[in-house]
């Protein structure tokens, strides 16, 4: 059965700002598809709404039918940071631990992952540098077997090699009908990855469009087809 | 493998392997990698993959055979004929670009003759060194 995810008139404020606005949203299918969006545009929070992460939204979200987020949490496997994780443990610890909370975790697929990222399981958190700690959160997050994928910004602050070994695994271990949304405001490295882009602006969804689409539509990259959706006026860099 | 952003990326892998049949890399009845090697071969999505196959199989290039995979044609003429096509489309942006320059026919063939020898040279230069 292939995935479907659908966000119906999600509105979500945070002390009376609004951060979400009317977002409605279909994913179906076995994809991979782009979260874009500037820094701050709430491309987080949408993905912890989906993630049932973060609550106290209006509107409906479901995958697969299913509404309620304890039953949801299940269904997802959401890139964590780590940040709750003491840093004095070792890769080992903390792959024991999500062994241990999730019953979906693959492990076969785990010692693939890390051989193939060549992480050194005795390494403590603390030692890892960025690229290598993304590396561990993707294995991690992959070894898990559900039917969707929420990987928030995997590629920030890291060198074009880790970039593109996290590409490659992505590749080769998302299974095959799962959805994976994947969130950047850098479009241009993992656009030959993409089926689908996302763009929220201004609080909702601004755009959803398949990427050849745009390509043949519009003959520009994925990235030229994003920077001109906000123009030079309203540029706040 | 780097693609053009601007062009779709299901196209640009159908000219990848079409290029490699051409020049005889995949030769007839070859089985193709599996799709999602060819995906991580590529650096691109399975599903981009799948679309590109798909074409494939519909132009008759590719053979599908149930359970065991995807193969090159061993059917010589549409080989040829697919040269053919690409021969055709890449002299006629060649074309097209120094016929807008208004460059007399005559004087194209002189320039492509001239310049086939002196790449000639080149590669003889090269052969030896």
């Amino acid at each position: 059965m292939t995935t479907t995810l659908k966000v119906e008139q999600l509105n979500y404020r945070r002390n009376l700002k609004k951060i979400l606005t009317n977002v409605s949203l279909t994913l179906s299918g076995n994809k991979i598809v782009g979260l874009l969006g500037e820094n701050g545009a709430g491309k987080t929070t949408l993905m912890r709404l989906i993630a049932g992460v973060a609550k106290n939204a209006s509107g409906t979200i479901s995958i697969n039918d299913e509404t309620d987020p304890a039953t949801r949490k299940s269904l997802i496997s959401y890139s964590n940071p780590l940040g709750g994780m003491a840093s004095n443990k070792r890769i080992s610890e903390i792959k024991a631990f999500y062994q241990q909370v999730y019953p979906d975790f693959d492990e076969q697929k785990y010692d693939q992952m890390i051989s193939f990222l060549k992480l050194d399981e005795t390494q403590r958190l603390s030692a890892l540098s960025k690229g290598t700690r993304e590396k561990f959160v993707i294995s991690l997050t992959l070894a898990r077997q559900t039917s969707v994928y929420l990987l928030d910004e995997p590629f920030s602050g890291i060198d074009s090699m880790s970039r593109k070994k996290i590409i490659n695994s992505i590749i080769q271990w998302k299974p095959v009908d799962s959805l994976m949304i994947i969130s950047d405001h850098y479009v241009s490295e993992i656009a030959p990855i993409l089926d689908e882009i996302v763009v929220i602006k201004d609080n909702t969804v601004a755009v959803h469009k398949a990427a050849d689409v745009i390509r043949e539509e519009s003959g520009q990259s994925i990235e030229d087809y994003y920077e001109s959706l906000y123009g030079e006026a309203d540029s706040n860099d | 493998m780097e693609f053009d952003d601007k062009v779709p990326i299901y196209y640009q892998i159908k000219t990848v392997i079409y290029d490699q049949i051409i020049a005889g890399q995949l030769a007839p009845g070859d089985k193709l990698p599996a799709v999602r090697q060819l995906a991580v071969s590529l650096t691109v999505n399975v599903n981009t993959v799948q679309r590109a196959l798909r074409e494939m199989i519909d132009e008759g290039v590719i053979i599908s055979q149930r359970g065991k995979g995807n193969f090159v044609t061993d059917n010589a003429d549409i080989v040829e004929q697919l040269k053919e096509k690409l021969i055709n489309r890449y002299l006629k942006q060649f074309y097209d670009r120094l016929h807008r320059l208004k460059i007399s026919n005559q004087q194209i063939i002189d320039e492509v003759t001239a310049y086939i020898e002196r790449q000639g040279d080149l590669n003889d230069n090269n052969a030896e060194s």
